[in-house]
């Protein structure tokens, strides 16, 4: 056990600093839709140009190729130095990209990873659908072989930024008659491809980033299959671990930042009383001193997670601890921060309100918060099933 | 950076775990708690043996050398034991005796002859609340102003009082004319304190840990409707939220240890935050495990008791759950998050 860091960590982590400080935007970030493409794909571009995109790729990809402990040096940084959440690169990045890193041939590597890398595309994800949540393998969506392409008909959901995506990681099933996990095919869809009709879905915080997709006889090149046919399953969940994994270290550090402020806001409004600041009510300020000493542990955890990632290489089922405790913990932070502003919540464009409304996808994006107690039971503490 | 033992670490975690489960099996732990003195002179002076008493002592102060880090590791072995007697008093007073230059008497706690008992100021009029002290030779009282090892028979008034805990001994008494053996002050006393708190915290985390294990064995074993209760989601569910509470607790405790050896200007933070959350997930850990065991586990048969008591004695000594959560609001935010 120590905190040291070595001389070639501790100055990566300056030299992080000093580029983050000069580069992360200041600009207003637009709200969604093709003006915040447009921005987040700048915003990667510098990364890019900069050396700053793919860092937890290999560099033989066009990676940073960082260590698990200096892409926790990065994420702790970017946090911190205010920079925006991937959130329409985020797939291709953390979840389409390794996956092809892992799985695909050569020439789907050298075609797709670059225009990642450079933000020229956006990449969305098909797996969910309307029968099949928590329970993936159950997907319908349903793929022909028909000469040299794929001929896809069903329908997927929760499919954040389909209505702006050129390419989707998609599941689908090429043999109903194979028991479940072994009829499924991990396809890259072109989402221009006639057939496919995308309707956003107003989400109960007003954001429509979610979408359904609808795909009647789309036609897919057989190329364009990563791994073998029927093999999908075992491609996506090298996509599943990543996710519960390094993707997450920026999210903490973005965590403990909102509880400073909150702490910041609680000092300066008036609290419940009227006449002193909304610290000094007794309850406000033991949420707000279990919020913060919660937030400690949930680095301390996070320091625990990728110190056994760094020696088992890939993160096991213990992520899911960690993952329980970060979306239990946000929401609570969420709701604490709605008795701090007080009457403001009636201010729908207050953003602690749109923070709170937010929040309720925490326990359930990635794996509801019942799913991961699953794993935790089965797999960390090894109940039966 | 790494929060996972090496292997220094790794072999105070498993050598202290054999020692206990061989010299303090749970028969032999019933047995010091129904006996009026829980300390075994004999087993005593084997511990001290191991050198426990000085494991983060320096090596010129007799000590074995170590920090507060690998003092964690022992204290949440004894914490998951359920090991019965005044162990940290005793290291805390061999650090006031050798920090105060009190050499003879930090050599006899080291070498075992000497048990120091625990004294917390109880109130402003001078009285304390003493434990496990009773039938020990020195009683380390930690007050607002100083650490003070005293001589125990010079407590003129020590009167027992039943313990919430079988495993403690509780009195109430004022250190009067005590001969005081050694005292050290402001930031020597402070740090003595913050020791103490870091290492009742690894207590906590040991029984946070002991509780989340016997409750996922139980749930593998007891069958009801013909298969085994961990089968059902409402149990499944409730030793998962165990575990969760066991990774924050340890993580948090091992990452303030580590703090405190560094010196470090977040360490305040972070080990007024591991105590109150340990002592939280303590109980909430206890409480679920007596759950999970259903009607055995309300009998006074069963252990799962002897976990809830020890957690709410561990959760109050050091200073309660609001005291430290007004110290994690005081202090400055932690440097992760603090503007450059």
């Amino acid at each position: 056990m120590d905190l040291d860091y070595t001389h070639a960590e501790l100055d990566f982590r300056e030299e992080v600093r000093t580029w983050l400080a000069a580069n992360t935007p200041r600009d207003t970030r637009p709200p969604g839709g093709q003006e915040l493409r447009a921005w987040e794909c700048a915003w990667q571009r510098r990364q890019f140009d900069a050396g700053w995109a793919g860092v937890s790729w290999p560099r033989e990809y066009g990676g940073r190729g960082l260590s698990l402990i200096e892409l926790m040096i990065w994420y702790e940084e970017y946090a911190r130095a205010g920079a925006p959440p991937a959130t329409m690169m985020f797939v291709g990045l953390n979840h389409g990209g390794p996956t092809l890193i892992a799985r695909a041939d050569e020439q789907q590597k050298a075609y797709h990873l670059p225009r990642i890398l450079r933000g020229d595309v956006v990449w969305c994800q098909g797996f969910s659908e309307p029968g099949a949540g928590s329970d993936l393998a159950s997907l319908r969506t349903r793929a022909v072989i028909d000469g040299d392409e794929l001929v896809v008909t069903g329908q997927k959901i929760w499919t954040s930024n389909a209505d702006v995506a050129e390419w989707q990681e998609l599941l689908v099933r090429t043999d109903p008659d194979a028991p479940r996990h072994k009829g499924i095919t991990w396809v890259i869809c072109d989402m221009r491809a006639p057939g496919i009709e995308v309707r956003p879905i107003e989400t109960l915080s007003g954001g429509a980033h979610f979408c359904e997709v609808f795909y009647d006889e789309v036609r897919i090149p057989l190329p364009n299959v990563v791994g073998r046919i029927n093999d999908g399953w075992s491609v996506a969940m090298s996509t599943l671990s990543f996710e519960r994994g390094t993707a997450f270290l920026a999210s903490q550090v973005e965590l403990a930042r909102t509880v400073e402020d909150l702490i910041d806001v609680a000092r300066e409004r008036t609290g419940p009383d009227g006449r002193r600041p909304a610290i000094a009510d007794d309850e406000i300020a033991h949420r707000l001193a279990t919020a913060r000493a919660e937030v400690a542990a949930l680095r301390a955890m996070t320091y625990a997670a990728v110190s056994r990632a760094a020696r088992a290489d890939q993160p096991g089922p213990e992520a899911s601890l960690l993952r329980v405790f970060y979306s239990e913990l946000y929401q609570r932070v969420a709701a604490l921060a709605l008795d701090v502003v007080g009457a403001e919540i009636l201010d729908a464009s207050n953003t602690w309100v749109s923070g709170y409304l937010g929040s309720f996808q925490a326990t359930i994006a990635a794996g509801t918060k019942d799913i991961q107690r699953n794993i935790i039971g089965e797999r960390v503490l090894g109940l039966p099933r | 950076m790494d929060l996972l033992p090496n292997a220094d670490q790794a072999e105070i975690t498993s050598s202290v775990d054999a020692f206990l489960t061989a010299e303090f099996p749970r028969a032999t732990v019933r047995e010091l708690i129904a006996s009026t003195d829980p300390v075994d002179r004999e087993r005593w002076k084997r511990c001290a043996g191991l050198g426990w008493f000085g494991l983060g002592l320096p090596e010129e102060d007799g000590g074995v050398g170590y920090g507060v880090t690998e003092e964690a590791l022992l204290f949440r072995e004894i914490g998951r034991h359920l090991t019965p007697g005044p162990l940290l008093a005793t290291v805390l007073g061999a650090r006031v005796a050798a920090a105060a230059g009190a050499t003879r008497a930090a050599a006899e706690i080291l070498d075992g002859h000497s048990v120091v008992g625990l004294a917390e100021p109880a109130g402003t009029d001078g009285s304390a609340r003493v434990l496990d002290g009773v039938s020990a030779d020195l009683v380390l009282l930690l007050g607002p102003d100083g650490a003070t090892l005293t001589e125990r028979a010079g407590w003129a008034t020590l009167t027992p009082v039943g313990c919430v805990d079988p495993a403690s001994r509780l009195a109430h008494g004022r250190p009067g004319a005590a001969a005081v053996v050694a005292r050290v002050e402001t930031e020597k006393a402070a740090a003595i304190r913050e020791r103490g708190v870091v290492l009742t915290a690894a207590m906590l985390v040991g029984l946070i840990e002991a509780t989340r294990d016997m409750s996922t064995r139980y749930a593998c074993q007891r069958e009801q409707f013909g298969r085994p209760i961990g089968t059902f989601q409402a149990v499944k569910h409730r030793c998962a939220d165990m575990a969760v509470r066991a990774e924050a607790a340890y993580s948090l405790t091992v990452l303030a240890a580590l703090l405190v050896d560094r010196g470090h200007p977040d360490a305040a933070l972070h080990v007024a935050a591991a105590k109150a959350l340990t002592g939280v997930h303590a109980v909430a850990n206890a409480a679920d495990n007596i759950q999970n065991h259903g009607g055995i586990g309300v009998t006074a048969e069963h252990d799962a008791h002897l976990y809830l008591k020890r957690a709410h004695v561990l959760a109050t000594l050091f200073g309660s759950r609001p005291e430290h959560l007004r110290a994690v609001l005081a202090a400055p935010g932690a440097e992760q998050v603090r503007d450059s």
